[in-house]
């Protein structure tokens, strides 16, 4: 059965039917909040959430249209709702208590691949709120600027001028704090 | 940055973004399918228990571990372990004490402006001000509540506050929070309005709890440091508080005044509450 088919039949009612959606999509909903979040524990509970909430929503969802934008799109207003809510709070108190560290340290830096994705992570992790979220959607989840235009349910004008601007703020923090990823830059332009 | 650069810039971060190293995908499906299709009657292999919602399991588990670790200690102290067991309840705020407390003891008698430098115990929660959701003006939270939003008119300086909250706990609760004049990065006071239905708000081992009223209400005082507890069955989580609070209960909405000041002001405070002024 194709997408669209699998969706109507959810949108019914058929569960069975909304689980090869799930298996399809889990990951960019999970990568994404992680990104947005840095805490594995605080993205899977926004992934659960998002298949949940979009369970629920079906039904007004437009089968037509590719499910993966819409799905990204509640998995970022959950992550950014979870990022100031109280809730946060207790993850940061359990780390706590749990004695760990924080996000950086959970990630395996096995090559200067990983280390210089994961300073490009620290660099876009200055930037707002909405610049991260169309960065990560455009580069890290390598969607389309339709696609990102869809997810955060701007023209794609409007996406093409915040990407520029976020772009241009980026390229500022990888200059001053990130001054490995700025000569690698620097060498790719010449 | 030329149309050239951009280009380059772009190729450079999707290059670069390919190496990231996410942690592995979690079986979200399996999750989310157990939740869409409960089976009370149907245990659970063994080793399935792990895999529980993680919304649910581990932020339970969590403060399970913590209310049992402070239960446990409290247990080891004979006069405690008859005690334990009781709480006070007002409105949607449960309060467990761990001993009892003879009335007005460590109670300030020093009475103190509330524009006053705040004493030692002032807690610096600007930083966490700053990423609170649900911020707005006194009069949008008016509009999105159903309950009147009361401001006090003691002290007569006061003014209204200084930030406004207004955050989905179950019902909408409303935080107004005045920072000190004197001491802009701290609080001076907050007050919150939680409706019925919200979050059970549940206060471990305060180090004074003392009965009180408000406007002939009961109300009950507390003083910190404790760890309260916030939870509404699927999200829980812990604040250490370290100032004092004042709770009553009017109608359907429950009252917390958080200050450092002492009780005698607390309760001019509660009780000078009046309907916001147009």
């Amino acid at each position: 059965m194709d997408e669209s088919t699998l969706i109507r039949h959810a949108a019914n009612g058929d569960a069975a039917a909304w689980e090869p959606l799930v298996l399809a999509h889990q990951e960019a909903v999970f990568r994404l909040s992680y990104l947005l979040l840095g805490d594995p524990d605080d993205a899977e509970d926004i992934a659960q959430e998002t298949f949940l909430r979009a369970w629920k929503h079906l039904k007004r969802f437009d089968a037509t249209r590719p499910l993966r934008p819409w799905l990204l799109s509640i998995a970022s207003n959950l992550a950014s709702n979870r990022r100031r809510s109280a809730g946060r709070y207790l993850s940061a108190l359990m780390r706590a208590f749990r004695n760990e560290p924080g996000f950086s340290s959970n990630i395996e830096e096995t090559s200067v691949r990983h280390l210089e994705a994961n300073d490009l992570w620290k660099a876009v992790r200055n930037l707002s709120v909405s610049d991260q979220q169309i960065i990560y959607l455009r580069y890290f989840l390598d969607l389309s600027v339709t696609e990102a235009a869809e997810v955060l349910q701007v023209a794609e004008g409007t996406i093409k001028s915040r990407l520029s601007r976020a772009l241009e703020r980026l390229r500022g923090i990888i200059q001053q704090d990130f001054p490995v990823l700025a000569e690698k830059r620097e060498g790719s332009d010449s | 940055m030329t149309e050239l650069q951009q280009e380059l810039f772009e190729k450079q971060l999707l290059s670069i973004s390919k190496g990231f190293d996410y942690p592995r995908t979690p079986d979200i499906a399996g999750s989310v399918m157990r939740r869409l299709r409960p089976s009370p009657l149907t245990p659970l292999p063994l080793g399935e228990g792990k895999r529980r919602p993680r919304f649910i399991s581990r932020r339970l588990a969590w403060s399970l571990t913590i209310i049992l670790i402070l239960f446990s200690s409290l247990m080891l102290i004979p006069p405690a372990r008859a005690a334990i067991i009781e709480f006070i309840q007002i409105g949607v705020v449960r309060i467990f004490r761990a001993e009892p407390t003879p009335p007005n003891q460590e109670i300030p008698s020093v009475m103190s402006p509330v524009t006053a430098t705040p004493g030692p115990t002032s807690q610096p929660l600007i930083p966490i001000l700053e990423s609170l959701a649900g911020e707005m003006t006194l009069e949008e939270a008016q509009k999105a509540v159903d309950y009147p939003i009361l401001l006090p008119s003691y002290p007569p300086d006061l003014g209204r506050p200084d930030r406004v909250f207004v955050q989905d706990v179950g019902g909408n609760m409303v935080v107004l929070v005045w920072i000190d004049p004197q001491q802009p990065e701290r609080v001076l006071m907050s007050l919150h309005f939680i409706p019925n239905g919200s979050w059970a708000i549940d206060k471990m081992k305060p180090k004074l709890i003392q009965e009180t009223t408000v406007n002939g209400q009961r109300a009950i005082w507390t003083v910190g440091p404790y760890p309260i507890r916030f939870s509404n069955g699927d999200i829980d989580f812990i604040r250490l508080i370290d100032g004092h609070v004042l709770i009553w209960a009017d109608g359907n909405v429950t009252y917390r005044l958080e200050t450092n000041l002492p009780l005698e002001e607390a309760l001019k405070i509660a009780e000078s509450l009046q309907p916001i002024q147009r």
